[in-house]
């Protein structure tokens, strides 16, 4: 069956086997078992070193890796929650504005309008004693209509748009170019001082301009119109669309001074 | 050479350890040197096998005898399965067997003796990293039996 070579062979594979079943079955109980452990990885403590070392480098590195995601994901988390209370603090700016805006507004009835003076100027019903005074902006649905002129104790007068001697310092909205809004005293309303190299400035927005002191900056008045002239020395003379009707003026919005004193 | 491989075996379970479990590289040299060696008689390499076997078992388990046993199986099975076959009977399949199971066997009999998980898990995951190196032996092999008889 076996040579004896393979007996041989056999031989020591069986007693290899019952060897180890020996370790296996007592080694457990052997004291000298941790002994023999201990020096086995000591000795291997040499070799392994470097193996140590490029582990625990490895072991940094991907530390360092992940919590510069994590880092990563941190600044992108923080920069959403930024960008919604940005959002947020806006809303509720805009609704202490609208609020503040809505309690400075106060509704004003044209009370006469002398058919003399009928593109000139209005009276209103509300005087000193509900709190008006010189200068304040008068509004159709959002648009400027005039200003206050006069303050009597129970009423008041304002200036139209539309009279000659009311001078608004305007700003064209899309181009900046500034410009003086004047009346004909006949309902037309005009834009003055435009240079002419701006070319056609039709169809753009017109508001009150920083420059003036009588208004604050930022009123609505309505859109450029038709270019009607120019004169020698440069400036070009526009129609003025406003945006509020004024062969139409019953009940106007008439807006007071901010409490701090602010135009 | 085997110490070597010994060594190579061991500083990649320094690097992967907790991670993943690193191929019987050890057997594998083990194995292919019984394989392509023209000797008839291998006791030696039984005690090779225990000795390498009891050293992982005292670097790495704390219980000497799973390794070493798991080994000296392989040694056996490797002895006794090449002598028994004809020269016509020893293809490459049974080659691939014969490097299969050393890979196999070793890390089973813990698995088989301690159980569960997530040794049962690491076992599988080893079974799958130790596929390319024994294909890579089987090819080996083949050259190198190819290169003695190039009739074959």
């Amino acid at each position: 069956m076996f040579d004896r070579r393979q007996t041989r062979e056999w031989v020591h594979g069986l007693t290899a086997l019952i060897l180890s079943l020996f370790l296996l079955g007592v080694s457990s109980n052997l004291g000298i078992v941790k002994g023999a452990a201990d020096i086995v990885g000591e000795i291997l403590a040499v070799p392994e070193y470097p193996a140590v070392k490029l582990r625990a480098f490895l072991g940094r590195m991907f530390l360092w890796a992940r919590e510069k995601s994590e880092l990563q994901d941190r600044i992108e988390t923080l920069q959403r929650e930024n960008a919604a209370l940005r959002v947020t603090r806006a809303v509720v700016l805009n609704e202490q504005l609208k609020a503040e805006l809505n309690a400075r507004m106060s509704d004003v009835q044209v009370t006469m309008r002398a058919p003399l003076s009928w593109w000139n100027e209005v009276r209103l019903d509300k005087g000193e004693d509900e709190g008006v005074t010189s200068g304040l902006p008068l509004f159709q649905d959002g648009f400027l209509v005039g200003r206050v002129t006069s303050v009597g104790k129970f009423s008041s007068w304002a200036e139209l748009l539309t009279s000659p001697s009311l001078m608004i310092p305007v700003v064209i909205e899309e181009t900046r170019d500034l410009g003086v809004v004047v009346g004909e005293g006949n309902g037309t309303v005009l834009l003055t001082y435009v240079p002419v190299a701006r070319g056609d400035l039709s169809g753009m927005n017109l508001s009150t301009a920083l420059i003036g002191e009588q208004l604050p900056p930022g009123l609505p008045i309505g859109k450029v119109g038709a270019q009607v002239g120019t004169e020698d020395d440069g400036y070009a003379t526009y129609r003025v669309k406003t945006g509020a009707d004024l062969s139409r003026l019953y009940t106007l919005s008439l807006l007071s001074r901010a409490k701090d004193g602010a135009r | 050479m085997l110490l070597l491989l010994w060594l190579t075996q061991d500083l990649l379970t320094v690097l992967t350890w907790g991670f993943v479990e690193v191929p019987e590289i050890f057997m594998l040299g083990l194995v292919y040197q019984l394989l392509t060696e023209d000797r008839e008689v291998h006791p030696g390499a039984i005690w090779i096998a225990f000795a390498g076997g009891l050293l992982w078992d005292l670097r790495w388990v704390g219980i000497p005898g799973f390794f070493t046993l798991g080994y000296v199986i392989v040694v056996m099975l490797v002895l006794w399965l090449w002598h028994t076959l004809p020269s016509s009977g020893r293809t490459l399949s049974v080659v691939f067997l014969l490097f299969s199971a050393s890979q196999l066997i070793p890390p089973l009999l813990p698995v088989l003796i301690l159980g569960g998980e997530p040794g049962g898990l690491h076992f599988l995951f080893q079974q799958l990293w130790a596929l390319p190196l024994v294909l890579l032996c089987v090819l080996s092999y083949a050259r190198h039996r190819r290169k003695k008889n190039p009739n074959a």
